[in-house]
């Protein structure tokens, strides 16, 4: 056999992993359930803008476009980081997790600079129903997305602190789940808000 | 190497991500385009951009999230399909409702439903068809059995008052015998020794016949036209 078998506390070690690993899923997917409620609460109220502009007057589509590319491939940067990581390669890790960092980062830019455009010109989360639902449906996941930044920047500085040992493998493994998730999440809101906004 | 505690370490490969990452962007190009050089609205370009957030969505599962690749049993994946059907009863259920109450409740029925029931003449600026002010009156009186005159013709907003002479109750209803339609959302005209007249607010236009419900030889017609420029 050219593998040794693992050593028990290795093995003990997997299953702290396994229960660590569900543990976040299950607040995973009772998050996605809030999000789904949000959801919701976009499909039925999306039509009520009262005079206000519609959502096909408000939103452009480019810029949903710059939003899902930027998110998507800090999705990717997440994924290439989380196997460097897994191989022990703490230099590839820190870069390709820097790279997830500042693009998560421009994808917030992005989205603050729409909401502070709408706001400017009077479009608030008490205009309308519509706006109402909208801000706090991508304003949730912008603040998923802020959180998710500042967790990637304390895991990074205690990366580089303590360097890359098995404990800190594991919260990398969560983060990356959670960055993931945020990008399914994000899909939606491309489909649903923005080009459903205009079919 | 034990299949039990696989460790997690060994799921995702820089190949299955540039797989996944590439799968991932056709999944949002495609839509973005369909959308762009899709002009106007339709269900079918609904349900196409959600059938390919859906095919995004697996993609993503599997290459991104790597779900349903642990060692068995895989709770996991049977907490996702947990969830996920939730969120079908949650999201399809209030379409479902709000949908309904839209169809049943909306503004404009409910204003189209005050508007006769009150006779509400004018709503924002905009006449409904309901008279403000009545003009001159028109008789009709019924004496035993006759109507007199037969034909009777007013202006829009004139008052038309039906006078029973008869011991009788008469029970008069709108169109030619045997239907019974409606005036100006009023089903009949009742004519009773207790009460022997009734009146009418001539608001709908055009050529009406009456008949009673019982003797269908009395009949008339009176005729309303639109000369106010109402």
């Amino acid at each position: 056999m050219s593998e040794s078998p693992l050593s028990h506390h290795e093995q003990h070690e997997a299953a702290a992993n396994e229960r660590v690993h569900f543990g976040f899923w299950i607040y995973l997917m009772t998050d996605l359930l809030m999000f789904a409620v949000l959801f919701a609460c976009y499909a039925v109220l999306h039509n009520n803008n009262v005079g206000s502009p519609s959502a096909k007057e408000l939103f452009t589509l480019p810029l949903a476009l710059k939003e899902t590319l930027l998110l998507l491939t800090s999705s990717f940067t997440c994924g290439i980081a989380m196997v460097t990581a897994r191989r022990g390669r703490q230099t590839a890790t820190l870069v390709w997790f820097l790279v997830t960092f500042i693009l998560g980062l421009m994808f917030l830019a992005l989205e603050l600079s729409e909401f502070h455009e709408f706001i400017h010109e009077g479009y608030t989360l008490q205009t309308n129903g519509f706006l109402s639902s909208f801000f706090i449906l991508v304003g949730t996941h912008g603040l998923h997305i802020t959180s998710g930044l500042l967790w990637m920047a304390t895991t990074l500085f205690y990366v580089m602190k303590r360097g890359l040992n098995p404990p800190l493998v594991r919260k990398l493994g969560l983060l990356s789940l959670f960055w993931h998730f945020l990008d399914i999440v994000w899909i939606f809101i491309f489909t649903i808000v923005y080009l459903g906004a205009y079919v | 190497m034990s299949q039990q505690h696989k460790p997690r370490e060994e799921r995702g490969t820089i190949e299955s991500y540039v797989t996944g990452f590439a799968a991932s962007l056709a999944f949002t190009l495609i839509p973005y385009f369909l959308v762009r050089n899709y002009h106007g609205t339709g269900k079918t370009m609904v349900v196409t951009i959600m059938a390919l957030a859906m095919i995004q969505l697996v993609i993503q599962i599997v290459f991104f999230l790597h779900l349903g690749r642990g060692p068995k049993p895989r709770w996991e994946l049977l907490f996702f399909y947990a969830t996920f059907s939730m969120i079908l009863v949650v999201v399809g259920g209030s379409l479902i409702i709000v949908h309904n109450l839209h169809s049943n409740m909306s503004v404009g029925d409910q204003e189209k439903r005050l508007v006769d029931s009150e006779a509400i003449y004018q709503v924002n600026g905009k006449k409904t068809g309901a008279c403000q002010t009545t003009k001159a009156n028109h008789r009709i009186v019924i004496t035993n059995g006759v109507v007199s005159p037969l034909h009777i013709t007013a202006d829009q907003c004139d008052t038309l008052t039906f006078i029973s002479q008869d011991s009788d109750t008469h029970t008069l209803v709108f169109g030619n015998d045997p239907t019974h339609d409606t005036y100006a959302g009023q089903g009949e005209i009742s004519l009773r020794r207790d009460q022997k007249t009734d009146t009418l607010t001539l608001s709908e236009v055009g050529n009406f016949t009456f008949h009673d419900s019982q003797y269908s030889s009395l009949t008339g017609s009176f005729l309303v036209v639109d000369s106010s420029g109402y």
